[in-house]
């Protein structure tokens, strides 16, 4: 059988900007001729820059979820709420249909990427047997989703605006948000540096050395 | 597979930027996508007159931006006190509060990576006309790429809602003129991402580059 012919063999990456191929010259990076980016065969340091944004990003998810995000005062009366109390707050005023999607942006979105990122790079790391498509599917799913745990801090944004009445109403932010938005960011960036070819490369890699033990094998019967 | 055929060099096109395969095929036919064999990853997906749409809706949203920045998007009031929401008086206010860093990052994500877009695709789609603009459009498409998940008009839509339906219970919630606009940007914002294929501006480039040789080769020989 034929085995899958890969760039990085042949001396030829893609440009991760244009997608066009490139020949790499000896040092294994080069410019693109055609849109003026960097192109390396695989990001550098990908694994290493990857692991250091996710665990920056899960000691962040503490304070952010620890610390108030807003306060919201009416007639002179308020405390802060952190994201858990507001999810709560939205479920007991029996709007369970927003509560759900702060509930899914601000807590299932953060926590689910920065899992899925750890299982990632475990398997990389570690070269585990892995499942490519199944990879593949989570990093698109990680790399997709990150953006919609900003919606808690747009609307905080809004609502400080449109709440300012003094000692009638007022909607002011804590500093759980400033952790909060920097897990977003440093997420984000976390799925930006993971390079899914690394996923093939381990997969690739387990695949020969497991035909090479077959033919082993089939030597070692006949 | 034919055996005794590998030998000679097969012209990849394309490598699959998410798991490295070499392909054969380069492009997609009009109107469709082309997909990787192996990862399903979408390698170019080739949109109908992608150019001109998009310098058409790019300038569509240039001029939408400015009803939707100095517009108000919401009213609120309560009793006889009112306050209104703009795209960037909660920025305003964030900053003022001393949320110097979330401020900024509600500020990029929601007005200035949207207007960056927009900006750079109508330069993209307007200046690949011309062969000495090549580089700085070359750069644009680059700029375009990294800024391109940044923009976050529809999770700011969903905040939008979400503080509707939140401070309904307290007072008095008003939609404003600017945001029927800002569902527009946001719509058109969505659409130009869907119909801009850089391909086609590389391959526009590459079509004025091959003419210009064959004059000049031309000139040449006669």
């Amino acid at each position: 059988m034929n085995r899958p012919q890969r760039a990085l063999q042949h001396g030829l990456a893609t440009c991760l900007c244009c997608h066009q191929l490139v020949e790499l010259p000896a040092g294994g990076r080069c410019q693109c001729p055609r849109c003026g980016a960097r192109v390396h065969g695989r990001i550098d340091g990908s694994l290493m820059l990857t692991w250091a944004l996710t665990i920056t990003g899960a000691l962040l998810l503490l304070p952010a979820n620890i610390l108030p995000v807003m306060t919201v005062i009416y007639l002179a009366s308020g405390e802060p709420s952190t994201i858990i109390s507001g999810v709560m707050q939205l479920y007991h005023a029996g709007l369970w249909g927003i509560a759900l999607i702060v509930f899914v942006a601000s807590i299932a979105v953060p926590v689910m990427k920065l899992v899925g990122l750890a299982l990632l790079l475990v398997q990389i790391q570690f070269r585990l047997p892995l499942i490519p498509r199944q990879a593949m599917k989570l990093y698109r799913v990680v790399s997709g989703i990150g953006r919609w745990s900003l919606l808690d801090l747009f609307m905080i944004s809004i609502l400080v605006a449109l709440v300012d009445m003094g000692a009638i109403a007022q909607v002011a932010a804590g500093p759980g948000s400033t952790a909060f938005a920097t897990v977003v960011v440093v997420t984000m960036l976390a799925a930006r540096s993971f390079d899914p070819r690394l996923i093939w490369d381990v997969y690739d890699q387990r695949q020969s050395v497991n035909t090479e033990n077959d033919k082993k094998g089939v030597a070692g019967n006949g | 597979m034919q055996h005794g055929r590998d030998k000679t060099p097969t012209h990849w096109q394309r490598a699959c930027h998410e798991c490295d395969l070499l392909l054969t095929g380069r492009l997609a036919p009009p109107g469709q996508k082309l997909l990787c064999p192996r990862c399903n990853a979408t390698l170019h997906r080739n949109a109908k007159n992608s150019i001109r749409y998009t310098a058409a809706l790019s300038l569509t949203g240039l001029v939408l931006f400015i009803p939707t920045a100095s517009l108000p998007l919401l009213h609120f009031s309560i009793f006889a006190f009112g306050a209104e929401n703009t795209l960037v008086n909660g920025v305003l206010s964030l900053f003022d509060a001393g949320y110097i860093w979330l401020s900024t990052l509600v500020l990029f994500c929601s007005v200035l990576a949207p207007l960056g877009k927009f900006l750079l695709l109508a330069f993209i789609c307007w200046g690949s006309g011309w062969a000495f603009l090549d580089r700085p459009v070359g750069a644009a498409v680059r700029w375009y790429q990294h800024l391109k998940e940044w923009g976050m008009l529809d999770v700011y839509m969903l905040g939008i809602l979400v503080a509707l339906i939140k401070m309904s219970d307290l007072g008095k919630m008003e939609v404003e003129p600017g945001l029927y606009c800002f569902v527009a940007m946001m719509l058109v914002a969505n659409l130009t991402t869907l119909s801009f294929d850089p391909q086609a501006v590389w391959d526009r480039m590459g079509r004025r580059r091959e003419r210009r040789l064959r004059a000049a080769g031309a000139g040449e020989s006669s």
